[in-house]
C-alpha cells in the first residue's frame, strides 16, 4: 500500500509540473493585421529622403477596371485565395498589412545571428570577416552596434521612399483593391479603401529583401525564400493582383539600388581599420591628451572595431565635430577619482535591480545590439498605435537615420579621445558585463539611446518621458555593468540627444504634419 | 543492511558539475531504518581550463583556470525503513583566474528527494534491491542564471524520477545501476531578447533542456563494513537545446552533455554507523559538450543518530 501512495504523490506532482512548464516561448512579435489608424491620403507628397522626385521610378498606367487584363488578374487571384494551402494561409496571418515590421524583425534577427566577435587565431592574432568571402571564418558580416546601425538605416530609408513613391501612384491611378473589384474575392485583413496599384507590401519586399541580401549576403537564399512567400500572399490574402505587386517590385528594386549605391559609397568599407593606422590614430590621441585606451583581451585585440566609423557619411548632422563633446577628465583628476569611486561602490553593493538594469540593456554579443533594441521599442509603439505602412516606414527611417548619426558622432568622439576603459585604469576590477574592444568616452548605448529617445518622443508624445526614462536607464545599465563611467554617459546621452535632434529638425519639415 | 547512513557517500560523489544540483542524484542503493537521521556537510572543488563549446574543445585565456567550490549541508532520514528523506541546500563559488569578470557566490537550489525501497530479494550468494526516487529541486535565491559559466545554477525547477537496481554479494562487493530522467521547467532572464538553436525569442524566459542520466557503479564494503570504496561512470545527455555560439558566453539554453568517471570512499568510526563518518571522492570529466573538462575533489564528515 505504501507504493500505491507513491504513485499517487508523483501523479500530483507530474500534474503540478506539467502546468506549469509546457509553454511556447514567442519567436516573433505577436500581432495581427489591423485597421490603420488613418490612411495619409497624401502621404506621396511627403519629403523623400534618397530621391527626388515621387515618379523618379516610373510606372505605367495600370490596366483599367474591366479591361480584360485586370479581369484576367482577378480570376487568377481568385483561384490562388480558393486553392490557398494552410501554408500560404499561415503566411497572410504572418506577414499582415503592415509587414513592414516583419522585415523591421528579420533584420534585428540576421544581426542577432551575425553579432559573433572573432575568435583568436593559435598563433594569438585575429581574424577579420572579408566580405569578398564572405562564408570563411569569420564570417562576414560581423553584425556588431556601428554595423547594424548603418544596416537598419539604410533598410529603412529605402522602405521610406519607395512607400511615399507607392501612395503617390496608388492616389493618381486609384486603382481599387481586388476585394472591391471583385465581391467573390475577400480581403484576409480588415479592408480599408487603399488603393492597390502599386502594392505597398510588394515594395517592402523587394527593397528589404535587396538591401538585406547584400548587407547579409550569406542569407541570399533565405531572404529570397521569405520575399517569396511574403509577395506570394499579398494576392492569397485578396489585397493585391499581380500587376499590383509586379509594379511593387519595380519600386523596391530601385529605391534597394539607390541605398545600397549610397551605401557603397560611405566610407564603411575603411572602417575597420590596419594595425599601422591603428596605432596612428591612438598614438594622435596620446599627443593630444596624454592617454590612450588599450584592450584588455588576452591575447590582446591590437585594432579595436571599427576605429574609423566616426569618418562614415553621416545621414542628418552636417559633421561629427558639431557634436563632439569637450574632453574627459584625465585619469587620475579629481573628477576621474570620483567617477572610478563610483563604479567600485557599484561593484561592491549592486543592488538587484541595478544588476536587472545591467543585464536587460546589456544588448552585447548574439543580441540584435542597442539600436536593434529601440527598433523593437518603435515596433511596438507602431502597432499599438495602428500605423499604416507608410507612417511606420517614417518612424523607421528617422530613427534609424538619427541612430546611425549618433553613432558615428560617437565612434568618432571615442578614437578622438581614445579614453581607457574602467577595467584598465582601475586595479583589479571586475565587471559583471563584458568591456567591449572599443575606447570609453563616449557611451555608446548612451548616445544610441539619447538619439532614439528624442525620435520616438518626436513621433510619439504622450510616451514621450517614458522613451527618455528608457535611454537614462540605458546610459546608468553601463556603469552598473562597470564598463563606463558617469561622465561617458552623460556626454553620450548629450550626444545622442543632439545628433538626433537634426533628424527630428528634418521630419518636422517633411510635410506629414 | 545495518550501516544504512552510507549512502549519503554515494551522493555526494554523485553530484555533478555547475549544471547539476545536488538532490538530482540520490542515486545509490542504501536506505536508512525508520527513525534514523543522518546530517552531513560537504565540501566540494572542481575546475577547468577548457570547455567544451559545442563538441570542439576550446581554451579561454580571459578565463584561465575556472573554479567552482560548494559547501553543502545535508539531511537526510528514515521516515520508514524503506522511504528516505533527503534534503540539500548547497552553497556555492565561482572564480575565473583571468579576464574581467566577476565570479558569483550564493545560495544555490533548495532540493527535496524521496526514495522508496519496492524490491529486496536474495538471489545466490548475494541480494537484489530496486528502489525508485522522486526529486524536486527550486532556486533558493534569486541568483542569475544567465550568467554562465558564472551563475550558480540553471535557476529551473527540476523534477527528477529514477530507478535504482543494485546486486550486492554477502562478501561485500556490489554492482549497481540506475537510470534518471530530468524535467526542468524554465528559467528567469534578465533581458527580455535572445537567441538559442537559429531563432531569436522575444521573452525573458528560457527553457532549460530536460536530460536523461545514467549511472554503473562497482563497489565493495571492506574491513568489517567499515569502509566502502566505489568507482563510476556517469552519463548525461540532455534532450534538447543548442550549442554556444563561436566564442560566446554558454547560456542556460544549452544541450549540456558529458560523461564522467569518479571515485569514492567512505569510512564509519563506529561498525554500528552512528556517530562520525568521512567522506571522500574525486571525479573527472572525460567527454562533453557545452561545458568544462572539469575534474575536482569532495570531502565530507557526516553524523548518524536515532532521532525517533
Amino acid at each position: 500500500m505504501k507504493k500505491y501512495n507513491y504513485t499517487f504523490l508523483l501523479l500530483v506532482i507530474f500534474a503540478f509540473l506539467g502546468s506549469s512548464c509546457v509553454e511556447d516561448l514567442p519567436t516573433k512579435y505577436e500581432f495581427t493585421g489591423y485597421q490603420f489608424s488613418n490612411l495619409d491620403a497624401n502621404a506621396g507628397q511627403w519629403k523623400l529622403v534618397l530621391h527626388t522626385s515621387n515618379e523618379q521610378i516610373p510606372l505605367s498606367t495600370p490596366a483599367a477596371s474591366g479591361s480584360p487584363e485586370l479581369l484576367k488578374e482577378l480570376a487568377d487571384a481568385k483561384e490562388m485565395q480558393s486553392k490557398a494551402t494552410s501554408a500560404q494561409r499561415e503566411a497572410v496571418a504572418y506577414w499582415t498589412n503592415n509587414p513592414l515590421v516583419r522585415w523591421n524583425e528579420i533584420a534585428l534577427e540576421l544581426a542577432t545571428k551575425y553579432n559573433l566577435i572573432p575568435a583568436p587565431n593559435p598563433d594569438g592574432s585575429y581574424p577579420v570577416p572579408d566580405p569578398a568571402n564572405p562564408s570563411n571564418y569569420p564570417k562576414f558580416p560581423y553584425s556588431h552596434p556601428p554595423y547594424t546601425s548603418r544596416m537598419l538605416a539604410h533598410l529603412s530609408v529605402a522602405q521610406y521612399d519607395g512607400l511615399i513613391m507607392a501612395w503617390h501612384y496608388k492616389y493618381k491611378f486609384k486603382r481599387q483593391a481586388p476585394y472591391q473589384l471583385d465581391p467573390q474575392i475577400k480581403s484576409a485583413y480588415q479592408t480599408n479603401g487603399l488603393f492597390s496599384y502599386p502594392s505597398d507590401g510588394a515594395v517592402i519586399a523587394k527593397a528589404s529583401q535587396d538591401v538585406l541580401t547584400a548587407m547579409f549576403p550569406l542569407e541570399k537564399e533565405f531572404l529570397a525564400q521569405k520575399a517569396q512567400e511574403h509577395l506570394e500572399s499579398l494576392v492569397v490574402a485578396g489585397i493585391n493582383v499581380s500587376s499590383d505587386v509586379e509594379a511593387g517590385k519595380l519600386i523596391g528594386a530601385a529605391v534597394a539600388k539607390t541605398a545600397l549605391t549610397r551605401a557603397s559609397t560611405d566610407g564603411m568599407k575603411n572602417a575597420q581599420t590596419t594595425r599601422a593606422k591603428s596605432d596612428s590614430i591612438k598614438n594622435a590621441a596620446k599627443d593630444r591628451f596624454g592617454w590612450v585606451w588599450e584592450n584588455q583581451e588576452t591575447p590582446q585585440r591590437m585594432v579595436g572595431l571599427v576605429p574609423l566609423f566616426g569618418k562614415v557619411r553621416l545621414w542628418n548632422v552636417p559633421n561629427v565635430e558639431s557634436v563632439r563633446p569637450g574632453p574627459p577628465p584625465a585619469p587620475g583628476s579629481p573628477a576621474f577619482e570620483e567617477s572610478a569611486k563610483a563604479l567600485k561602490q557599484y561593484a561592491a553593493n549592486l543592488t538587484t535591480n541595478q544588476r536587472r538594469i545591467a543585464n536587460f540593456w546589456n544588448d552585447g554579443l548574439s543580441t540584435y545590439t542597442p539600436p536593434g533594441h529601440w527598433n523593437r521599442f518603435a515596433k511596438e509603439e507602431v502597432v499599438a498605435n495602428k500605423l499604416n505602412p507608410v507612417r511606420t516606414a517614417r518612424v523607421f527611417a528617422y530613427l534609424n537615420m538619427a541612430i546611425a548619426d549618433a553613432g558615428i558622432a560617437c565612434w568618432d568622439a571615442k578614437y578622438y579621445y581614445h579614453y581607457p576603459r574602467p577595467i584598465q585604469t582601475i586595479p583589479g576590477f571586475k565587471t559583471i558585463l563584458g568591456t567591449p574592444n572599443f575606447p570609453a568616452y563616449t557611451s555608446g548605448h548612451a548616445a544610441f539611446s539619447g538619439a532614439a529617445a528624442e525620435v520616438m518622443a518626436h513621433f510619439f508624445p504622450s510616451n514621450a518621458s517614458q522613451f527618455r526614462t528608457w535611454a537614462e536607464e540605458a546610459a546608468m545599465s553601463r556603469i552598473y555593468g562597470g564598463i563606463h563611467y558617469q561622465f561617458d554617459a552623460d556626454a553620450g546621452l548629450d550626444q545622442g540627444r543632439k545628433s538626433a535632434a537634426y533628424s527630428v529638425a528634418k521630419a518636422k519639415q517633411d510635410g506629414v504634419d | 543492511m545495518k550501516v544504512n547512513q552510507l549512502f549519503l557517500g554515494l551522493l555526494v560523489a554523485s553530484l555533478g558539475f555547475v549544471r547539476l544540483s545536488i538532490a538530482q542524484t540520490p542515486l545509490d542503493g542504501l536506505m536508512m531504518p525508520k527513525g534514523e537521521i543522518c546530517l552531513a556537510i560537504v565540501y566540494e572543488n572542481t575546475t577547468w581550463d577548457r570547455y567544451w563549446e559545442g563538441s570542439t574543445i576550446r581554451v579561454n585565456q580571459n578565463i584561465g583556470t575556472f573554479t567552482r567550490q560548494m559547501g553543502m549541508p545535508m539531511l537526510v532520514g528514515g521516515i520508514t525503513d524503506k522511504i528516505n528523506v533527503i534534503l540539500t541546500l548547497p552553497y556555492v563559488k565561482t572564480e575565473a583566474s583571468a579576464g574581467q569578470l566577476t565570479g558569483v557566490q550564493g545560495i544555490q537550489d533548495l532540493g527535496l528527494s524521496v526514495k522508496a525501497l519496492f524490491l529486496e530479494k536474495s538471489i545466490g550468494k548475494g541480494k537484489l534491491t530496486g528502489f525508485s526516487n522522486l526529486s524536486f529541486s527550486t532556486p533558493a535565491s534569486n541568483y542569475l542564471s544567465d550568467y554562465m559559466p558564472f551563475s550558480l545554477g540553471f535557476g529551473a525547477n527540476e523534477l527528477g524520477i529514477r530507478a535504482i537496481g543494485k546486486y550486492e554479494l554477502d562478501k561485500g562487493p556490489y554492482l549497481r545501476a540506475s537510470y534518471s530522467y530530468l524535467h526542468r521547467g524554465v528559467t528567469e532572464a534578465e533581458r527580455d531578447f535572445y537567441y538559442a538553436g537559429q531563432d531569436a525569442y522575444y521573452t525573458s524566459k528560457m527553457d532549460v533542456p530536460n536530460a536523461f542520466l545514467g549511472q554503473v557503479t562497482l563497489g565493495s564494503w571492506m574491513f568489517k563494513k567499515k569502509l566502502r570504496v566505489e568507482a563510476s561512470l556517469t552519463t548525461i545527455k540532455s534532450t534538447s537545446g543548442d550549442d554556444i555560439r563561436v566564442y560566446s558566453m554558454p547560456q542556460p539554453t544549452n544541450k549540456v552533455d558529458f560523461d564522467r568517471v569518479e571515485g569514492f570512499a567512505q569510512y564509519y568510526f563506529n561498525s554500528n554507523g552512528r556517530g562520525f563518518g568521512l567522506i571522500a571522492s574525486y571525479q573527472k570529466a572525460i567527454s562533453g559538450r557545452n561545458m568544462g573538462q572539469f575534474s575536482g575533489y569532495g570531502l565530507g564528515i557526516t553524523y548518524q543518530f536515532k532521532a525517533f
